[in-house]
Parts: C-alpha cells; sequence; structure tokens
C-alpha cells in the first residue's frame, strides 16, 4: 500500500472548501507515504471539479460519474472501497462532515481500516499518527495504526491548510457499479426560531467594552453580516440590555462553536467556564492583561469599536 | 416492531485531571459517569415509535463494564423493555470499530427491524460506531437523522438528515435499516420513581465477547487505532497576539473567520 | 481544588495599626438586629462569616451611651459591664478563626430619637433630624462636648476590655462627627463651627483621646462619608472630604469610606435596582487616586464579584474589600475563593431585604439568597453544612421549581435524600423570577440623583446559584417541561409530595382593601392585564393605562416604570398614602419616585375602583367614598392581590385513600402555593420544611431559641438545650458560655 487518496466532497453542485484542505493535508504525508496523491470525486458531474482540484504533487484526479449527483451514503461507500481496492493507498482521506460520515466509517468497518474521525493533525511515524481530542476535548490524544495497511482518517475542515496554487492534473474516469439503498426525496432550507447559541457554529461575543446599550445594533448587524450569532456575557444580562438566552457563561449557557470572537470582554472566570472549549477563540480587548487572553488562540489590544468599523467593511451585509 | 438502541455510559472529566503515568490516560478518579446525551433521543424515538406502533419491543445494548449499567437501567426506567450488557476487561480504551464489532454480534442475535444510535458520544466525539455497526450489520443507514416518521403499512421510513449551514435533506429509507439520532429531534421523557424502582426488576443480561461469537483475533482486527499518548490540550502558552492597527487586525480576524468557518 | 494564583492578592495580609489583617476580606459594620441584647444571634451571625475566612467582622453600629439610643431600630450598645459580658462572646468567637472584631462607636445626636431611654441627645446646633420625626438636639456647649467626647473614650475601653481589635469613631451616614463636620448641621460660631479646621474638630479631638486610650491595643478606624451628595451645603468629596481625611490622617489606622447620608443611605447600601456593582467608586475611589492617605482604606460597593475584587486592590482604589450584603449571602465567600471553586459562591442580588428589617425596627435580618442569615444561633443553621436527614430513604417528589421547590430540592439534596425529583412545567427553572428579574427598567436615562433603572437583572442570581447547585447533586434529578396531574403525582412513586406551585394575580380585582372583585375586573379581556401577562407579551398596551396597585411592595409601581419608559401615559392609583411603601424599607423608595416623578406617572394616593368599564375606571376616595373620580384609559393592569395556585395540595389531600394506595406518606406545601410572600420568605419556607423533613411533624416549624430574659438563675446549656431541638442543628462550639 502506498501514496494517499483523498475524497473530495460537493454539496447541490458546489465543490466544498473542505475538499482542498484534504489535498493539503494530503501533500503533507505524501513522501512519507511514498506513493502519489490521487483526489477522488464521487458523483455525476463530478468532473467538473477536476480543475479545481488539481495542486503541484497531485497526481490525479478520479472521477465516479457513474452515481447519482447528490451524495448518498451507500454509493459514495460502495465507490471509495471500489477504489480503495483499486488503488491500494496507505491513507485516504475524508473530510469529517456531515456526508462522510453517513460512509466513512462503514467502509472502515467493512475493510477493516485504521480509522480516527475528527483529525486535527496529521505525522507521520512509520505509519500515519493522527491527532485529535479526548473526553470531550479536555485531552490532547494521539493515535496510530498498528497492522494497518490502510488508514482512513476523517479530518476536521479548517483544521488543514489548502495548497495555495493550483495545477492542471489529468482526469481518469473509473467505472464502478453501486446501488443507492435510500431515495432522496428533495432538500429544504430551515428557519430560525428561538435564538439557541448553543447550536451556532460562529459566536459574536460582546461584553462591558461596548459600555452602552445603545452600541448593540452595531453588533448585531456585524453579526449578521459575519453570518455569526450574536451573544454576550453576563454584565449586560444584569444590566437588562439583553436576554439570558444569549449569555454565555457559568450563568448561561455553555458553547462550544468553531469560531468565538470576543470583543470588549475580559474574561471573568464564570464567562471563560462557559466557552474556553470553542475551536477557535479570537478576543479584542484594550487591557492586555484580561483573562480572556489566557484561553484565546488569537488576541488584538485595540480598540473594539474600530476593529468593528473595520471588519463591517469585511464582510458588507 | 423490534428496535435496538446501542446506549453509552460516557465519561465527564473533571476541570482538574491527573494523567496517568505508566499509560496514555487519565486518573478514573477525576471521571463522573452519565448516559450520553444522544441516547436520551435515541431511546425516546424508539419508544414513541413502539407507542405509535401498539406493540412492539425495545432493546438497549451498552458495550461497557459495571458502569454502564447506571445508563442501562435508566433506559429501561424510561421504557424501554430490556437491556443487554457486554464486556470483558480487554474492550477496555476500545475503539468505535471494536466497539462496532462487538456490538453487531449481539445485535444480530435479536434481528431487530430498527437500529437507532446517537450521532456521536460526548466523550469520544467521532461519530462512527452507528454507521459502522450498520455496515457490520449489513443494513442501510443514514447519519445525523432529525426528523423521522415510520409508515408501518409500506415499511419505510421517511428521515430528515441535517446537513451543515442550516440545510436538511429529505429521504426514504426501507427498513430493516440503521439511523444515528441527533439531539433535538424529540423531547426526551423522564422516568418517575414509580419506574426507577420498577425498573430494577426488568431484564438486564450480561454477556460476554465469547458469548456472542467473537474471539481476540477478531476483536484485534476489528480495532481501527491504538491510543499512543494523551496530553493536556495545546494552549500554545496565550494567545497569537495580531498586531498592527485595527485595520490590519480586522483583516487577519477576517481571515481566520472565513478559513475556520469554511467546508 | 486549589486557589486560582490570581487571586493571591486578596490572600496577603495587612497591618492596621497595631493589628494584623489576615486578608482582604471585610465585613464593614452593618445591622443585623441582634445588638447586645441577642448575644447568641450577635456571635453566630459574625462568628459564621469568621468561619467562612472573612478577616474583619464588625458590630453594627455600636451606642457609646443611653442619650444614643434608636429604638425602634436595633442597634448594639457597650454602656456598661454587662454589655462587655455580651460582646465579648462575639470577640471570642471571632478570635477562635483569628479573625479581627471591630466596633463601630456611634452617637446619634438628634438622629436617635431614645424612645426606649428617654434621654435626651445632643447635638452641635438645634437642627431637627431630617431623617427622625420630630426629634430636635440639645445644642451642645462646651462642657457637654467635653461629656461626650468622654462617653466616646469610656466606650473605647470598654470595647478594649470586651476583646475588639478595631475601634471605629464613627461619623458615616452624618452621625455626630459629621455632623460636626458638615456646614449642613453644623452652625456653630464658637472655635468647633465654621472654618474647616474648627468644625472638624470635634472628630479630630475624639480620635485623639480615643486613640490616646486603646491605641496601642486597637486600630482606630473612622467610617467617613467623604461625599454626602448634597452639594456643597455638606461634604463634598473635592473640598472637606479629601481635606478631611488628610487633615487627620495621622490619627488613623484604617479608613472605612463611604457616600451618603442617613436620610438616604440608599445611595450607600445602593440596591441593584438602580446601582451597579463598585458603584461607590467615583467617590470613594478619590481618596487614595488622589493619595490624600497613608492609611489602609476599605470602601464598599456591593462588591460581589472576586475578579472585580482583585481589580480593585491591583488598580490601588482600595486596598481592603468592605462588604456587607455579599458577605451576608455568603458567609463563606473568601473560603469558597480560596478552595478554588468561585462558582459555588451565592451572590448578592441587592435586594436589600436584609436592610428592610432593620428599617421596619425589631425583625430580625433576612436574606433572599441565604435563608440561613439570622438563623445560625437561633436555628441552629449552617449555610455550608447539612447533617443526612433520618428519612433519606424515603424519595420526595417537589412539584414546582420556583425559588420555594428550588431551594427545597437543593436543601434535601445536600441532605442526602436518596431520591429527589424536582419537577418542573416550563421549560426552564426559576418559577416567578424568570418574569419578575425583567422588571426595574424604565427609559434608560439617569433619573434626577447618581443611578439608573437598570432593572433586576440581578435577581436572577437566585436562579443561578441554584441551577448550579443542583447541577451538582446526583441525588436531585430535575424533570422540566412537564405539568403534573393529581394522578401523576399520585402515581409518582415518591413517598413524600412537596407542592411548591406558586400563585396568580387575581384576575377579577380581588383586593386586600375590600375583600371583594371589582365590578367590571377580568384580566382575561385583551385589555385588561396582570403583571405577568405584561412582561411575558402577547397583549397589546394602548397609549393611557391605569395600574391599580394595592400590594404596597414593588410590583404596580414597576409595572407603571416600564410602560412609562415605553412612553405610556401612566396612572398609578392605591388604595394607601402611597405607593410602594416596603420600598422605603428597602431604600429603593427615593430613586423610585424620583423616576415615577420623571417619567410623569401620576399618583393617586386613598383611591380605589368601584367599577371598571372599557375605556373607563371608576374610582372613589377612600375616606370619603362619595368624592368620585373617572380615569379615560385604553388599558388596565391589576395589581391587587395574589391567590395562591393551591388545588393540586387540596386534591392530593382529599383523597386519603388513593394516598395510601399509592404509598404516599406525607404531603406538604410550600411557598406562594402555601400563601402568597416575599421571595425570601418562600425560599425560607422552602429551606425550612427540607432542614426538618426528619422531625416528627415536618409541617410545622420547631421551636426556635428566643433570646430572652429568664427569671431566676439558669445556665445558657439549659436554655438552648430545651428549647431547640432539631436533628439538622451545628452547634457552635467553643463559645464562651
Amino acid at each position: 500500500m502506498s501514496g494517499v487518496l483523498v475524497v473530495a466532497e460537493s454539496r447541490q453542485g458546489a465543490l466544498r472548501e473542505v475538499s482542498r484542505e484534504l489535498i493539503g493535508a494530503a501533500l503533507g504525508v505524501k513522501d512519507e507515504a511514498d506513493g502519489r496523491v490521487a483526489v477522488a470525486v464521487i458523483g455525476a458531474g463530478g468532473g467538473e471539479h477536476a480543475a479545481v482540484l488539481g495542486a503541484p504533487g497531485v497526481d490525479e484526479v478520479l472521477t465516479v460519474e457513474d452515481a447519482p449527483e447528490h451524495f448518498e451514503a451507500h454509493v459514495h461507500g460502495a465507490a471509495l472501497e471500489a477504489l480503495i481496492e483499486q488503488e491500494q493507498p496507505s491513507v485516504v482521506l475524508l473530510g469529517h462532515t456531515i456526508d462522510s460520515l453517513g460512509f466513512g466509517p462503514a467502509v472502515a468497518a467493512r475493510l477493516e481500516l485504521g480509522f480516527a474521525s475528527d483529525v486535527t493533525g496529521l505525522d507521520w511515524d512509520g505509519g500515519p499518527v493522527a491527532t485529535r481530542g479526548g473526553y470531550g476535548g479536555k485531552v490532547q490524544v494521539e493515535l496510530d495504526f498498528p497492522g494497518k495497511e490502510t488508514v482512513l482518517l476523517m479530518l476536521r475542515a479548517g483544521a488543514f491548510e489548502a495548497p495555495a496554487e493550483n495545477a492542471s492534473v489529468p482526469a481518469r474516469a473509473v467505472q464502478v457499479s453501486a446501488e443507492p439503498q435510500t431515495e432522496h426525496l428533495g432538500f429544504r432550507e430551515v428557519e430560525a426560531g428561538d435564538v439557541d447559541i448553543t447550536k451556532a457554529e460562529f459566536l459574536l461575543s460582546v461584553g462591558r467594552g461596548i459600555e452602552d446599550k445603545d452600541a448593540l445594533p452595531q453588533f448585531e448587524e456585524l453579526a449578521e453580516s459575519m453570518g455569526a450569532t450574536l451573544s454576550v456575557s453576563r454584565p449586560l444580562v444584569d444590566a437588562g440590555w439583553v436576554s439570558n438566552a444569549r449569555q454565555v457563561g457559568q450563568s448561561g449557557k455553555t458553547v462550544k462553536p468553531r469560531v468565538y470572537l470576543a470583543l470588549g470582554i475580559s474574561g471573568a472566570v464564570q464567562h471563560l467556564a462557559g466557552m474556553q472549549n470553542a475551536d477557535t477563540i479570537i478576543a479584542v480587548n484594550t487591557d492586555p492583561e484580561a483573562p480572556i487572553f489566557r484561553v484565546a488562540h488569537y488576541g488584538a489590544v485595540v480598540d473594539l469599536f474600530d476593529v468593528a468599523d473595520e471588519l463591517a467593511e469585511q464582510f458588507p451585509g | 416492531m423490534k428496535i435496538v438502541v446501542p446506549v453509552k455510559e460516557v465519561a465527564v472529566l473533571d476541570e482538574e485531571f491527573d494523567l496517568l503515568e505508566d499509560r496514555p490516560g487519565v486518573d478514573p478518579d477525576a471521571i463522573e459517569w452519565e448516559l450520553n446525551e444522544w441516547d436520551d433521543f435515541s431511546v425516546e424515538a424508539a419508544l414513541q415509535l413502539r407507542e405509535a406502533q401498539g406493540d412492539g419491543e425495545v432493546v438497549v445494548v451498552s458495550v461497557g463494564d459495571e458502569e454502564a449499567e447506571e445508563g442501562l437501567r435508566a433506559c429501561l426506567a424510561k421504557g424501554a423493555d430490556r437491556a443487554l450488557r457486554v464486556w470483558d476487561d480487554s474492550l477496555e480504551g476500545a475503539d468505535p470499530l471494536a466497539v462496532a464489532r462487538v456490538l453487531a454480534a449481539v445485535v444480530e442475535r435479536e434481528s431487530p427491524d430498527l437500529v437507532l444510535c446517537g450521532v456521536q458520544s460526548s466523550d469520544a466525539v467521532q461519530g462512527a460506531t452507528g454507521v459502522a455497526l450498520a455496515a457490520h450489520l449489513g443494513l442501510p443507514r443514514v447519519a445525523v437523522v432529525k426528523a423521522l416518521d415510520y409508515d408501518g403499512g409500506s415499511g419505510s421510513a421517511t428521515v430528515e438528515r441535517e446537513l451543515e449551514g442550516g440545510l436538511t435533506e429529505m429521504l426514504r429509507v426501507r427498513l430493516p435499516a440503521l439511523l444515528t439520532i441527533q439531539t433535538g429531534i424529540n423531547e426526551p421523557r423522564y422516568a418517575n420513581l414509580r419506574a426507577i424502582k420498577q425498573a430494577k426488576e426488568k431484564p438486564l443480561e450480561v454477556l460476554g465477547p465469547a458469548d456472542v461469537g467473537l474471539d481476540d483475533t477478531a476483536l484485534a482486527a476489528a480495532a481501527g487505532s491504538r491510543t499512543r499518548s494523551m496530553a493536556p490540550p495545546e494552549t500554545g502558552g496565550g494567545a497569537e497576539m495580531l498586531g498592527g492597527s485595527a485595520s490590519d487586525v480586522a483583516g487577519r480576524i477576517a481571515d481566520i473567520v472565513k478559513e475556520r468557518m469554511a467546508g | 481544588m486549589a486557589r486560582d494564583s490570581k487571586y493571591d492578592i486578596l490572600f496577603e495580609p495587612i497591618q492596621l495599626g497595631p493589628k494584623t489583617l489576615k486578608n482582604r476580606f471585610y465585613q464593614v459594620p452593618h445591622c443585623i438586629g441582634a445588638g447586645s441584647e441577642k448575644p447568641g444571634f450577635q456571635a453566630y451571625h459574625r462568628g459564621m462569616k469568621a468561619e467562612g475566612g472573612w478577616g474583619a467582622l464588625c458590630t453594627e453600629y455600636c451606642s457609646i451611651h443611653p442619650e444614643s439610643d434608636d429604638t425602634h431600630r436595633v442597634s448594639a450598645r457597650i454602656w456598661d459591664d454587662d454589655d462587655v459580658r455580651n460582646l465579648a462572646v462575639m470577640c471570642d468567637r471571632l478570635h477562635e478563626f483569628d479573625a479581627l472584631a471591630g466596633i463601630e462607636l456611634w452617637y446619634g445626636g438628634p438622629h436617635a430619637p431614645c424612645m426606649e431611654s428617654r434621654h435626651n441627645p445632643r447635638g452641635p446646633s438645634q437642627i431637627p433630624s431630617d431623617f427622625e420625626v420630630n426629634t430636635h438636639p440639645r445644642y451642645m456647649d462646651k462642657d457637654d462636648i467635653e461629656e461626650v467626647q468622654k462617653m466616646y473614650v469610656d466606650a473605647a475601653v470598654r470595647a478594649r476590655d470586651a476583646g475588639f481589635d478595631i475601634v471605629y469613631v464613627y461619623g458615616a451616614h452624618s452621625y455626630l462627627p459629621l455632623q460636626f463636620l458638615s456646614p449642613f448641621y453644623n452652625k456653630r460660631t464658637d472655635e468647633y463651627g465654621g472654618s474647616f479646621e474648627n468644625r472638624a474638630r470635634f472628630w479630630k479631638e475624639c480620635l485623639e483621646q480615643v486613640r490616646e486610650a486603646v491605641g496601642d491595643d486597637c486600630a482606630i478606624a473612622s467610617r467617613f462619608a467623604v461625599d454626602t451628595l448634597y452639594g456643597p451645603s455638606s461634604i463634598e468629596i473635592g473640598e472637606d472630604g479629601v481635606r478631611f481625611v488628610e487633615h487627620v490622617d495621622d490619627l488613623v489606622d484604617l479608613w472605612d469610606l463611604t457616600v451618603g447620608d442617613i436620610a438616604e443611605w440608599g445611595q450607600n447600601a445602593g440596591p441593584s435596582r438602580f446601582f451597579e456593582e463598585n458603584h461607590e467608586k467615583p467617590y470613594t475611589g478619590q481618596v487614595k487616586a488622589g493619595d490624600h492617605t497613608n492609611k489602609p482604606v476599605v470602601g464598599v460597593g456591593r462588591i460581589t464579584n472576586p475578579d472585580t475584587m482583585v481589580a480593585i486592590i491591583s488598580s490601588g482604589q482600595f486596598d481592603i474589600i468592605g462588604a456587607a450584603r455579599p458577605s451576608i449571602s455568603d458567609p463563606f465567600l473568601p473560603k469558597k475563593i480560596e478552595e478554588g471553586r468561585p462558582e459555588d459562591i451565592r451572590e448578592c442580588i441587592g435586594c436589600n431585604q436584609c436592610i428592610s428589617r432593620w428599617e421596619i425596627g425589631g425583625p430580625p435580618m433576612i436574606c433572599t439568597q441565604n435563608a440561613t442569615a439570622g438563623e445560625e444561633y437561633r436555628r441552629g443553621w449552617h449555610p455550608e453544612k447539612f447533617h443526612p436527614a433520618k428519612n433519606a430513604d424515603k424519595g420526595v417528589l417537589v412539584v414546582g421549581a420556583g425559588p420555594a421547590g428550588m431551594e427545597c430540592a437543593m436543601v434535601l439534596g445536600k441532605r442526602d435524600m436518596s431520591a429527589v425529583h424536582l419537577v418542573e412545567a416550563d421549560k426552564e427553572i426559576g418559577g416567578c423570577v424568570n418574569w419578575i428579574s425583567q422588571l426595574g427598567h424604565s427609559d434608560g436615562k439617569e433619573n434626577l440623583a447618581r443611578g439608573t433603572a437598570r432593572g433586576l437583572g440581578e435577581w436572577k442570581r437566585i436562579v443561578n446559584y441554584r441551577q448550579i447547585q443542583l447541577d451538582k447533586l446526583k441525588n436531585v434529578e430535575v424533570n422540566l417541561n412537564s405539568r403534573l396531574s393529581t394522578q401523576d403525582v399520585l402515581e409518582y412513586g415518591a413517598e413524600i409530595v412537596i407542592i411548591a406551585t406558586g400563585c396568580h394575580f387575581a384576575t377579577n380585582g380581588l383586593n386586600p382593601a375590600t375583600h371583594d372583585v371589582i365590578e367590571g375586573a377580568d384580566a382575561t379581556l385583551d385589555w385588561q392585564l396582570t403583571p405577568d401577562e405584561v412582561v411575558k407579551g402577547g397583549k397589546e398596551i394602548g397609549n393611557r393605562v391605569l395600574v391599580l396597585e394595592n400590594e404596597g411592595y414593588y410590583m404596580g409601581v414597576s409595572i407603571a416604570q416600564k410602560l412609562a419608559g415605553e412612553g405610556k401615559e401612566v396612572t398609578l392609583v392605591t388604595q394607601m398614602g402611597d405607593v410602594a411603601n416596603y420600598m422605603e424599607f428597602t431604600l429603593e423608595a427615593p430613586m423610585l419616585h424620583r423616576d415615577l416623578h420623571r417619567l410623569g406617572v401620576k399618583i393617586h394616593p386613598y383611591t380605589m375602583l368601584e367599577k371598571i368599564e372599557p375605556g373607563t375606571c371608576h374610582a372613589y376616595n377612600v375616606w370619603n367614598p362619595a368624592h368620585k373620580e373617572q380615569f379615560e384609559v385604553d388599558t388596565v393592569v391589576l395589581c391587587t392581590q395574589r391567590v395562591s395556585n393551591d388545588e393540586l395540595y387540596h386534591e392530593l389531600r382529599a383523597d386519603k385513600d388513593a394516598l395510601e394506595r399509592e404509598g404516599v406518606e406525607a404531603v406538604y406545601m410550600i411557598g406562594d402555593a402555601s400563601a402568597p410572600r416575599m421571595i425570601p420568605d418562600a425560599i425560607f419556607d422552602g429551606h425550612r420544611l427540607a432542614r426538618e423533613i426528619d422531625s416528627p411533624n415536618p409541617a410545622m416549624p420547631l421551636p426556635f431559641i428566643r433570646e430572652r430574659r429568664l427569671w431566676g438563675n439558669v445556665s445558657n446549656d439549659d436554655y438552648e438545650s430545651r428549647l431547640l431541638n432539631t436533628s439538622d442543628v451545628t452547634p457552635m462550639a467553643g463559645v464562651a458560655k
């Protein structure tokens, strides 16, 4: 077994960004995997994406067109199994996404592959070494896969870098016959109901730093244009400016979004308890000693209103 | 209608804990156990189906040591009919694929019409056991189900699959099948004190891997990974400070946000 | 768990004259209703905080002579050796925990009506009190001044002999020393009046004399209102405030700084309704910031948050964190920080219920958050210690997770009951607190004095604390979204059932004045509302609103404030002489009245409604019912009285056969479901039942110790053991008997 097989992902005709991140990760271990990097696109019309998927170091794009246009878990699973059989890769990379959860583990189980999901780091030590969280993210764990010739890993979106450049790469159609076992009935958008900040993937959180109730609308608008949900720290709820439903903290809600952008929040211990396990924490506060900088991944000591104005330009409603 | 619901007693780690010296792991005294949050929803879904059909059986299964019995009894108290627990010390630290293999052996004996799993467990957060189990059982599967409507007449279920970004896909699948259930699909019931008392009398069978035809070789082959180290999470010694003007900072923040929210 | 190192600064000792304060947690003088005549209450209450880690505990204001007698209000007294004996109990107790004992030597002058002692108070000028009714002082000549100064000295010596470590010359809240300093009280033309030095002379001499008498043994403290908030007519921080600090700085070992005077001392003990945490900073913070002192400074501001405390000390605002109410709410606040569990701190909500009892004069102090406040001695309750219940094997069902239900379930959980289920119909716990805490806003503007109607958001801490505690209790399960019928309760499987279903506002105008409904009153109609409907929304509110307020506390006025703040024309009608009487006692009244006035709310006292019609309310004057009045309105809010939701309880109790068949051994009722009351009393009710769940007849509260004179020779032990008979008592070891 050698080389890396990447499975790209698309939805409703659009290629998803995680696909290029997987390619970046694959290129990172290409040498150790001692083989080729191939990118598979499963689904009718996939050939269109071939051009975008190329990058220096990618050897081939494999298209499986004899499949429904939209995702079907069993078709994708069977197709991947066939590809693994054909390509004999050491490493198979999928995104840790809703679609991939539908077939990645099934393929790994049936073929008795090495397996790990929600992987945030990939190294090599005689074979792949995957880093992920443990105990709900309270520890960091390294996994290896002794005795496994092929290892299937599902990588967390946003944890790996996409390759900087594109390149033109040969595409090859692969014939795989696979039967769907579910019937697609359609898609629909979900309406927003009562705000539930625990379900938000991106929270824009404001605290005392905004100083005045009148400043709130500006941040509500900014949250909307950034695609974030607005949340707050306790002083704003105590002052009655915002309902407790939006409060992050010990006496509010505990959240674990992908991105937590805190503006003007100092990071009182009760607040940190509610958000410190967020994947990416960005904090802006004029006080360089603010405790929130201890848990943030990124910080900036600048005026939050200035930053807010600039961000509004970066994300025009 | 027989519905099997695999459940998991998950580990909740204290804020302060010690790592073990001799092997990757944490001090067991720092762990509290509770039933996986997702299992409240899958058990509720099973109970509602049984009620709608008028009859049937809901069987809960767990791969776990004695700690798992508390969770199984809680499911029995809510209304499950029977519980099974499979364990052997060799299963300590088993990964999702190994667990799925053991579950498959147990579930197969039950010949269920439907298997409902939680999407993921709150401690391991792999989201893999259910789908791997389906593969072993040879059942069609749908992962991350947020709505479920079963039509007894046609023997198929219409489900909604929750996608990223607020999108939903509607699907139909024929039973027998396996679904992984997302939180929020229903309003889980609770058990009153009488039901909790009565649950102590409901059947809870304890099995070993050998009882379901699994030997060490099979288990070893099924395992998907090995934990080679465990460490406190990388805090990186504080935040990476973004310098420059507000405009520079906003630009960097925008990049980080776009990158993290991608895919 | 270990203390987070960022709190280390709070545990650094600091020198106060000859004494060492072991940490920065200082309970400033505050009233509790104990005085010197309930020594058990005094010693156990202060002692509980010493056990909880507070570095210094002070008495309430302590009268130095029968001429300073504040009856009906309860002060401490150190008039004679018997008082010394009683107060020594407190000192001994505090010393067991290495805490310092402070005594606030007080002479009230015109503010002390002497209704018990029948002495004549003296004052710098003969100016009647603006706090008390019809109380004038006698003008002090030089002999009088010497005599009164000697009272301070004699009292200080007695205090030293009692064991006190910190002796205050108390001038804040406009008591005697401040009355000399302030031109508002001092119109003298001799060397004790006129210029700053002259006006400061009395206070300075007191400090000199007290220092000379006991300064080697005790730390000399002075409590000073650096700004009385009266403008130039009295003390201002930028003028005499800092000037006086500098003038006598060498004579004090500790400055205890406040703002305001006694007539509106709610500016100092600021309720959360109008004042935020650390609200005195703009005034008291100037003393150290402007380098006006070389001595340690302690100040207050309802400081509850450990992070705020750290910021106050590291920024140099104060050296020591002063607290009264936060120490009542959680005597173990310092310990919880030290033990690395700040999330267990039971935070003060600033409701000022504790103060209200002292203001009423007589009743012991209570606390909404801490049901054991005031019960440490007379019921033997410890806020952090709970003894396992003897009937722990019985399953308990608590129906309703409002204040009473939450508290009861929590305490039952802490008493190791085997299984407690707290079942709530709503989607979250908290009951009425969830909507009440949304009140208290008006239009967001400052209301002519220092402060804004910032809302009752901090009252939500009632729920926050109990949520955290309930989550930690493995033997307590909370089940939401579940409204139980009588049958559900019977079949629940609990041997003990506790009904805590709260109350609702009368929809038909039933009221305490006439004991009858009001013709046409019907809050089921869409133009009439009960207060909770106003908060929860759902009915449209017209422009002209009449609020009928018959209760006398905050509900009617809070509704008026909210709607007026939203721009409505509000008429407030009450059968009483004024609205919100109880808010006089919680010190919220002055700011509230300013706000109502500013918002243009029209208040009609001594007025009742006899009929309500669409568009018109027909009213009459309670002194002369023939004197009628009509109000043209669009919307009516009926805040007449509350009615218990007790049907479930009575249905259960009516069918004894069913109870027996289903194995329900006892059915109790607590909180508003039993009888509508104030929130602290509902919480107390739930707490008491849980503490006494294993007594022979839990529905009937067990006797408590009344500290009273018994005729003949009776020992303390005898007295206590006869009267106190509950399993959940934590006896206080080692107190001098």
